[in-house]
């Protein structure tokens, strides 16, 4: 029979896990957003991150700003689902739309979301202050199996993550829409000979992005608080999702987003919290070393 | 029913088309021939709207269409084919073909005009869940010209439509655009070829150097001394 210490310690590691998986579902529907906008437009978007912010603010704003708790979660996500979509598409179409009629336009929409990534940053800092805020957890108390502990939260967490993006899946499979996004991705000229609108696409797929990462913000502002800075942490982290899993393919990106989601738990739990960011750029580091388009890249 | 006048492009510096007038009517076959590189596909791009900055007057039905986005031109009935063909590589056939029927005017005939272009082409009915990335270059090339079909157009722009092509292949896609010409549809064709265009074409213009060099009826162009030279080298 094993001890009671590797009893606890298995416990504990099995705490870890959970912790692990469910963060990491949140980075896989973040990823998938992050992959769809690179995949589709080729240009990337530095704001990404303070979308994240956007979504937990947003809910943060309904719930306490303006006190309206009727329904919980329920009730923010039916508004600030649909909030962040017009968010997305109006930026799009107001600023990184008329970017694209000019020459090497990919390189301008990063320097111009970075742009914004900044400004969002500071607008949060005046608007809510510096000093965290936080969202009650979407369902409080635990499920016990034998002598294991789960919380409720961490497993409501991850089963709207990998339901978030398995809807996200059948649209691209499914819809109208979600086709012709694949289109434009696959093959942008081809696209345009059919008479799919480009623009529209590009706009509704920044807007569909937003969404990802904005539900993303809220499922965990409730575990970790939310500031004006974490947008660039979490940009941060969804980048090295991105890369690690490599540019473009949605598939390495969920395997690369569990892998870090567990590798921050374990790292996390090891050796404290905050040598998680440093592991995270070794791995990105060894990722570009040893095999630069990264899990399932294409490379060129 | 088409009707292009005075059409100059300039891709940067290089002046591609001078003052290019051409026309075509309701049920014609029409095809441009012309050496390779002398602007024939970028009169066929700049008639569906996908060439920027082309100056002149393009009237569809009466309607002036240049400088209206490709989406609009696709559902006033216009679409493209083109010759490096623009497939979706990882999709089905199937769903290379529905998305052909995207824009508004095609949608609500997307059932009768797959049967149709599955009565054409029998062969993509048994390729429907192959992607179009394994197609052989003549299936491919099939695919692309049932993927236009499937817009519902009735003006049909094919861009090389043989290029690539063994000759009983070329035969074969021929015959079909006959077919299909033969079904209503009018046909605006871009070949380097003669002897396969003389059992299709009822007009002929050739471009040469971005200039309109010739246009007459087939029977002219067959006679024309200066066509049988450059083209057939006779």
């Amino acid at each position: 029979m094993f001890s009671e210490d590797t009893i606890l310690l298995l416990y504990e590691i099995t705490d870890v896990l959970i912790a692990g998986l469910s963060t990491g579902s949140v980075y896989a529907l973040m990823a998938v957003g992050m992959t769809l906008v690179y995949g589709v437009t080729k240009a990337f978007n530095f704001a990404y991150g303070d979308f994240f912010n956007m979504g937990g603010y947003f809910a943060w704003i309904l719930m306490f700003g303006i006190g309206f708790q009727f329904g919980g979660y329920v009730t923010v996500l039916i508004v600030v689902m649909p909030l962040m979509f017009l968010v997305g598409y109006a930026l799009e179409k107001l600023m990184v739309a008329p970017l694209r009629k000019r020459a090497d336009w990919e390189n301008k929409v990063m320097m111009l979301t970075l742009g914004l990534a900044l400004f969002l940053t500071s607008l949060y800092t005046v608007v809510f202050g510096v000093r965290m805020k936080s969202l009650p957890p979407i369902l409080e108390g635990t499920l016990e199996v034998g002598q294991l502990v789960f919380s409720y939260q961490d497993i409501l967490i991850f089963v709207m993550s990998i339901g978030g993006i398995m809807v996200f899946g059948w649209m691209l499979n499914n819809t109208r829409i979600g086709m012709a996004v694949k289109a434009v991705a696959q093959n942008p000229i081809g696209a345009k000979i059919v008479g799919i609108p480009k623009e529209r696409i590009f706009a509704s797929t920044f807007a569909i992005s937003t969404v990802m990462v904005g539900f993303g913000g809220i499922l965990l502002s409730q575990k970790w608080f939310i500031n004006p800075m974490s947008g660039g942490t979490i940009m941060v982290k969804a980048w090295v999702v991105t890369a690690f899993g490599g540019m473009g393919s949605i598939r390495g990106g969920l395997y690369a987003a569990f892998i870090i989601g567990l590798l921050e738990a374990f790292v996390g739990w090891l050796f404290g919290m905050s040598y998680s960011i440093i592991a995270l750029f070794i791995l990105l580091l060894a990722t570009l070393v040893i095999r630069p388009q990264g899990l399932m890249g294409k490379g060129d | 029913m088409l009707n292009v006048s005075n059409l100059n492009v300039f891709y940067g510096e290089s002046h591609v088309l001078h003052d290019v007038s051409v026309s075509v009517g309701q049920g014609e076959v029409v095809v441009m021939l012309g050496p390779n590189g002398h602007g024939k596909s970028t009169l066929l791009k700049s008639i569906c709207g996908l060439v920027d900055n082309a100056k002149g007057v393009i009237t569809y039905k009466g309607k002036e269409i240049n400088g209206i986005a490709t989406e609009n031109i696709v559902n006033l009935g216009l679409i493209y084919i083109a010759e490096n063909r623009e497939l979706f590589p990882h999709m089905t056939v199937l769903e290379n073909l529905k998305l052909g029927a995207y824009s508004k005017n095609a949608r609500d005939h997307e059932k009768e005009n797959l049967a149709w272009v599955f009565d054409l082409f029998p062969r993509l009915v048994e390729r429907q869940k192959q992607f179009a990335s394994t197609m052989s270059g003549g299936e491919a090339r099939m695919l692309a010209v049932a993927r236009g079909l499937m817009s519902n157009a009735d003006f049909l722009c094919i861009d090389e439509p043989s290029l690539g092509l063994q000759p009983s292949l070329r035969h074969e896609i021929f015959s079909t655009i006959r077919q299909i010409n033969e079904q209503g549809k009018t046909v605006l064709l871009v070949e380097q070829n003669i002897p396969q265009i003389a059992e299709l074409a009822d007009r002929v213009y050739v471009m040469e150097e971005g200039r309109i060099s010739f246009e007459g009826d087939k029977d002219e162009a067959l006679s024309n001394e200066h066509l049988r030279e450059i083209f057939l080298g006779m």
